[in-house]
C-alpha cells in the first residue's frame, strides 16, 4: 500500500453538546490524552479509517466564544492558527442553535473549511426545535450535518463531507456581514493588513480586523509584536472611535449584536419552533432540584450518599486490596532471607506501594458517581446551590466540587479544579484543597482517636474534619485579601438541560482519571516509600554496638529498645533528633518527630511509622489494638499531643502525590508557597493549641 | 431599569450591558444583545445567584452582574405576571 491519505480535524463547540460523546462515536477506542504545551488544558487526540482516509481528530477544549480571556479560548484559536487542521467540525447543540452558531460562525472568520454537526437532534426534536439543515447550509455557507453521537447516527455522512470539503479545497469564502457602517471599517483595516505581505500571511486578514476591532488582547499582543504596525494601530483607533460613536456602545460589544443580529436572521428563516412554552421535563426537574427550600436539603443528601456509596462499598474491594498485599507479603517474606532485600521488598514496595493501591476502588467510585454528576448536568446546579456561600469566603461556586473531592483525595482534587477558568479563582482553590481531610488521613484520625479518646472516638474524628473545612475557607478569604487579590471570576454559567449519561463516557472518565492515579502511585509514590524506607534503614549501627545492645538491653526491656537505637542511627532517626527542637514545643517527640515525615509519603504512613517506631508487629493499621495501648503506655504521648498530632498531621503539606500534583498544574513557585503556608501555619496552630492546653489542662 | 428591578417569572428584553469589559464581552458573547429577549427563572437560596433563560437556555449569574444589565419590558407583556420577589 502506498502512504495513507490523512485529514486533520479539529473537533470544537461550546460545552455541553455532546461534543464528547460525538469524538468517541467518530474515533471509538483510538484516542489518547496529553496537555497542551504549557497549559493544563486537556488535550486528546483520536483516529478513525474509514472510505481509505485516516482522520485525526483533535478534542479542542468546549467554549462559548473565541476571545483572548479564557484560556481554553486562548488554547482553541491558537491550535487553528498554528496547527491549521484541514477541517473544523463545530458540534451545535440543535436545542439550542443560536447560541451554538455564535461560535461556528467565528471558525468560518479564521479562514478554515468548517462544518457544523447538528448535535442532539432528536432531543430538539421533541421539543419542537426543527432546523432545516440544507436552507440554513445554504445562508450561512457552512454544510450542516444532522448528528446523534449517542448512538452514532450521522457519523459516516460527517465524514462525507469533511472529505467533499477538502477535495474541493474551497476555503470559505463567505463570513458574517457585519452591517454597511463596520463592514466599512473592516475593509480599512484590512487594507491596511494587507499592505505587509508577510504578516497578512501569517493571520487571516478579515479575522485579524475584527479581532482589534473586539480589543482583543491577544491580537493586540500579535500586532504589537509586528515591527511595521505604525499605520494598523492608528486605523484601529480610527475605527473604534467611529464604531463607537456611531453605535453608542463599547465596539467589542457592537461586533457581538451584529454577530447575533447575523444570526438571528439566519434562524428566523431556517429554525422553526414549536415550543408552545411548555417546560421541558429539564426545567420541570428543576423546579425541585433547585428548589429554594429543598434544593440545598437535596444537594447535601446527594452528597451523603457518594460518601457514603465511597466510603462503605468501596470498604469491601479496599479490604481484599490490602489483603492480597498482606498475603503476598507473607508470601514474598517465606522465600526472602531475613535481611536488607526482605525489608527493602517488604516495608519499602509493598508495604509503601500496597497502601496506596488499596484506594484505587475508592477512587474509582468516588468519580464514577462526580462523573454521573457532570455528565447529567448537575453539577452545574450544585455550584449554583453553593455559590453563594463560598462567594462568602471569596472562593467560586465551583470550587465547591474539588474541594468536595478532597475528602476523598488531594491528587484528583487538585486535577478537578481545571473546570476553575480564572487562574486566581483555580489557584486558591487548590492551596485550600489540603484542608480537606483526605481518605488517607482517616487512619491517622482513627488510630490517635481510638487510642486517647476512646469515649468519643467519631466526635474527635469529625471534630478534625470541621476544623479543616473552617481553616480552609478562612485561608480562602486570607489569601484573596492579601497575595491573591482580585474579584472571583464573574459567575456566568450555563446550566445545561439534564441528559443522560452514556455508558462509554461514564467509564472513559473513570479510566482516565483512575490511571492517573495508579500512574503516581507506581511511579513517584513509589520511589517516596523506597527513599523513605532507605532513610529509616540506613545507616546500621556498627556491629558492635548491635551486638551490645542485644547484650545487654534485649532481654531487659524487650526488642522496642533495639529498633529504637537502630533508627536513632539512620538518616530518620538523625533527621528526627535534628528537628526535635522545633517539633518539641508541639508536644512532639523526636519518634512522633519521624512518624511526622514519613507522613509526607503518603499520609497513612503516619501510623505504619509508630508502628515500626513502638514495634510491636509488623501490619499494623489504625484498628490495631496493641499499638494503640503501646501508645497509651509511652510517656510521651498524652490526649493533647494525640490530638496536636492530628491536627499536624491535618495541616502540614500533604503528601508527596499532592505535592507533585500541586507543583504539575501551578508550577514551583505555588508548590513553594503552598509548602510554606502549610508548614507555618501547621506548626503555628499546633504550637498554640499545645501551649494553649497544657496550662489550661495540666493533666492531660 | 435593570434585571434586578424585576420579579420571578418576568420576561424581559435587553437594552444594553454596562459591565466592564471582560464581563460585559461574555455575557454578549452569551446572547446578552439588545433586543434579546429572556425570563427570569429563579433565584437560588438567599437570593443569588439568579438563573435566567434567554435564546432558549439557562444561564446563572450574579446579582452584581444582573445588575448591569439593563432591560425593558417587552411590548406585549406590558403587565408582567406577579411572580414572587427574587
Amino acid at each position: 500500500m502506498s502512504t495513507k491519505r490523512t485529514i486533520s480535524i479539529g473537533l470544537a463547540g461550546n460545552p455541553n453538546t455532546g461534543k464528547t460523546t460525538l469524538f468517541n462515536a467518530i474515533t471509538g477506542l483510538h484516542q489518547k490524552t496529553g496537555n497542551y504545551p504549557g497549559v493544563t488544558v486537556e488535550k486528546k487526540e483520536g483516529r478513525r479509517i474509514y472510505s481509505g482516509v485516516e482522520f485525526i481528530v483533535y478534542d479542542l477544549p468546549g467554549t462559548y466564544s473565541l476571545t483572548a480571556y479564557s484560556m481554553d479560548e486562548i488554547v482553541t484559536r491558537d491550535f487553528i492558527l498554528e496547527d491549521k487542521p484541514d477541517v473544523i467540525i463545530d458540534t451545535l447543540d440543535s436545542t439550542n442553535p443560536e447560541r451554538n452558531l455564535y461560535l461556528c460562525l467565528q471558525f468560518q472568520e479564521l479562514g478554515i473549511p468548517v462544518i457544523g454537526a447538528l448535535n442532539i437532534t432528536d432531543q430538539a426534536e421533541k421539543m419542537g426545535i426543527y432546523i432545516d439543515e440544507n436552507r440554513l447550509s445554504g445562508l450561512l455557507g457552512i454544510p450542516m450535518i444532522k448528528t446523534v453521537g449517542a448512538n452514532g447516527s450521522g457519523i459516516e455522512k460527517l465524514l462525507d463531507a469533511v472529505i467533499q470539503i477538502v477535495d474541493s479545497r474551497k476555503t470559505p469564502r463567505r463570513s458574517i456581514f457585519y452591517g454597511n457602517e463596520m463592514e466599512t471599517e473592516v475593509s480599512k483595516l484590512i487594507s491596511v493588513i494587507e499592505s505587509d505581505q508577510i504578516f497578512s500571511k501569517k493571520y487571516p486578514p478579515r479575522w485579524l480586523a475584527i479581532k482589534l476591532l473586539e480589543k482583543d488582547i491577544n491580537a493586540n499582543q500579535k500586532i504589537s509584536a509586528h515591527k511595521e504596525n505604525c499605520a494598523i494601530i492608528k486605523q484601529t483607533r480610527e475605527s473604534i472611535d467611529f464604531i463607537e460613536s456611531h453605535f453608542g456602545a463599547d465596539s467589542e460589544v457592537v461586533v457581538s449584536e451584529q454577530r447575533y443580529a447575523y444570526i438571528h436572521g439566519a434562524a428566523a428563516e431556517s429554525v422553526r419552533k414549536n415550543t408552545g412554552g411548555n417546560i421541558n421535563l429539564s426545567e420541570r426537574a428543576d423546579i425541585i432540584l433547585l428548589n429554594r427550600i429543598i434544593g440545598l436539603p437535596i444537594f447535601l443528601f446527594i452528597l451523603w450518599s457518594i460518601f457514603n456509596l465511597t466510603f462503605k462499598l468501596g470498604e469491601y474491594p479496599m479490604g481484599w486490596l490490602e489483603s492480597f498485599f498482606t498475603t503476598l507479603a507473607s508470601f514474598l517474606s517465606g522465600y526472602l532471607q531475613d535481611g536488607l532485600l526482605k525489608s527493602f521488598v517488604i516495608d519499602g514496595i509493598i508495604g509503601g506501594v500496597g497502601g496506596v493501591f488499596s484506594f484505587v476502588p475508592l477512587i474509582i467510585i468516588l468519580f464514577l458517581c462526580i462523573s454521573i454528576l457532570e455528565d447529567t448536568g448537575y453539577m452545574a446546579r450544585a455550584a449554583f446551590i453553593m455559590d453563594k456561600f463560598l462567594h462568602i469566603f471569596g472562593l467560586h461556586g465551583q470550587s465547591f466540587l474539588p474541594m468536595m473531592v478532597g475528602f476523598g483525595c488531594s491528587v484528583p482534587a487538585i486535577m478537578a479544579a481545571r473546570t476553575l477558568k480564572n487562574p486566581i479563582d483555580r489557584i486558591i482553590t487548590i492551596i485550600v484543597i489540603p484542608f480537606m481531610s483526605c481518605g488517607a488521613k482517616l487512619p491517622v484520625y482513627i488510630l490517635l482517636a481510638g487510642a486517647f479518646f476512646p469515649q468519643n472516638s467519631a466526635n474527635m474524628v469529625m471534630l478534625i474534619y470541621l476544623i479543616g473545612v473552617t481553616m480552609a475557607l478562612l485561608s480562602a478569604i486570607l489569601l484573596r485579601k492579601t497575595i491573591l487579590k482580585g474579584d472571583p471570576a464573574p459567575f456566568v454559567m450555563e446550566l445545561p438541560p439534564y441528559r443522560m449519561p452514556t455508558l462509554r463516557g461514564i467509564l472513559w472518565h473513570v479510566t482516565d482519571k483512575t490511571g492517573c492515579y495508579i500512574k503516581k502511585a507506581g511511579t513517584i509514590l513509589l520511589a517516596a516509600s523506597i527513599l523513605i524506607w532507605a532513610m529509616v534503614s540506613f545507616p546500621k549501627p556498627p556491629e558492635d554496638i548491635v551486638n551490645e545492645i542485644s547484650k545487654t538491653e534485649i532481654r531487659i526491656v524487650d526488642n522496642v529498645a533495639q529498633a529504637e537505637k537502630e533508627l536513632s542511627y539512620s538518616i530518620a532517626g538523625k533527621l528526627g533528633r535534628l528537628i526535635e527542637p522545633a517539633v518539641k514545643p508541639l508536644g512532639f517527640n523526636w519518634k512522633t518527630g519521624i512518624a511526622a515525615i514519613t507522613g509526607l509519603a503518603a499520609k497513612e504512613a503516619v501510623v505504619s511509622t509508630l508502628g515500626v517506631l513502638y514495634k510491636v508487629g509488623n501490619e499494623e493499621n489504625e484498628e490495631s489494638a496493641s499499638l494503640r495501648e503501646a501508645l497509651k503506655n509511652d510517656g510521651g504521648f498524652s490526649p493533647l499531643v494525640a490530638f496536636v498530632l492530628m491536627l499536624f498531621t491535618l495541616i502540614v503539606p500533604p503528601c508527596l502525590a499532592a505535592l507533585s500534583t500541586i507543583k504539575a498544574e501551578l508550577g514551583w513557585k505555588w508548590l513553594g508557597f503552598t509548602t510554606i503556608y502549610l508548614l507555618t501555619l501547621g506548626w503555628i496552630v499546633c504550637f498554640a493549641v499545645y501551649q494553649i492546653g497544657k496550662l489550661s489542662w495540666p493533666g492531660i | 431599569m435593570n434585571i434586578l428591578n424585576l420579579n420571578r417569572g418576568a420576561s424581559f428584553k435587553v437594552k444594553r450591558v454596562t459591565l466592564p469589559r471582560e464581563t460585559g464581552k461574555r455575557l454578549a458573547d452569551m446572547g446578552f444583545t439588545s433586543g434579546t429577549e429572556g425570563v427570569i427563572v429563579r433565584s437560588a437560596l438567599l437570593g443569588d445567584p439568579i438563573q435566567i433563560k434567554i435564546l432558549g437556555y439557562n444561564i446563572s449569574i450574579r446579582k452584581s452582574e444582573a445588575a448591569g444589565i439593563i432591560v425593558e419590558i417587552p411590548p406585549e407583556e406590558k403587565n408582567p405576571p406577579r411572580g414572587e420577589d427574587i
